[in-house]
């Protein structure tokens, strides 16, 4: 199935805007984010949030196809 | 007056947030703005940059709007979180919240503040001399910034 990735803030700067990506059936969110951290292990160093379709959601997450997966940092806003 | 929730890279016009939680049967109306501050953990801020993901931060705005009016009696919310370059001085944010009476607006717009904080996708990015830091991103407090060079002496 597909997904469409994004990162923002000082992921973005990291990894990118994000793309769209295909993902095994049945992947969770905190998967796909191990799978990113792998290439990309600095990426690890940020405490990630996760949104699928605009809403939080945890690790375990079961994905869908055409879900938009969004990871970011803690938020700072204010 | 349409409601208002937006994230924005105009300055913050705090006459159009008042203006959209006008309401005749309000004896209250509590305006907060957060305005961005020239130092932070002890270092000169020379100008701070907010990004958003905005679908979703305006989508969560309407949703703590909702929960605080199911906490307090209120008539109208709104808010505005501006995005880009904010020079020192000028509003980041406005929330601006009316109510029957003035306890429940205070206490709806300070609660509404403090879960904008911490769960609105909008990220600030601190500029310093020589150097930046994204704010939440680091874990434990804030490093000191990059030096994009090592200053003689």
């Amino acid at each position: 199935m597909r997904v469409r990735v994004r990162f923002f803030a000082s992921l973005r700067e990291l990894l990118g805007p994000g793309a769209p990506r295909a993902v095994p059936a049945g992947t969770t969110a905190g998967a796909l984010w191990d799978a990113i951290v792998r290439a990309t292990p600095a990426a690890g160093r940020v405490r990630v949030r996760i949104a699928v379709n605009e809403r939080y959601v945890d690790a375990g997450h079961a994905l869908a196809d055409g879900d938009e997966v969004a990871f970011f940092p803690p938020v700072s806003g204010g | 007056m349409a409601e208002l929730f937006a994230i924005d890279d105009a300055p913050i016009d705090a006459g159009r947030l008042l203006a959209a939680v006008g309401d005749p049967a309000a004896g209250a109306s509590v305006l907060f703005l957060g305005t961005t501050r020239n130092e932070n953990a002890g270092r000169r801020v020379t100008r701070l940059e907010y990004e958003a993901f905005a679908t979703m931060a305006v989508r969560e705005m309407r949703r703590l709007a909702r929960q605080a009016g199911r906490r307090w009696p209120l008539r109208r919310v709104a808010m505005v979180h501006r995005v880009g370059v904010v020079p020192v001085g000028e509003a980041s944010v406005g929330i601006a919240v009316s109510a029957g009476h003035r306890a429940e607006a205070f206490e709806a717009c300070h609660w509404l503040i403090d879960r904008l904080k911490e769960l609105v996708p909008i990220w600030k990015k601190e500029h310093y001399r020589g150097g930046t830091v994204w704010i939440g991103a680091q874990q434990g407090g804030p490093p000191p910034p990059r030096r994009r060079a090592r200053r003689a002496g």
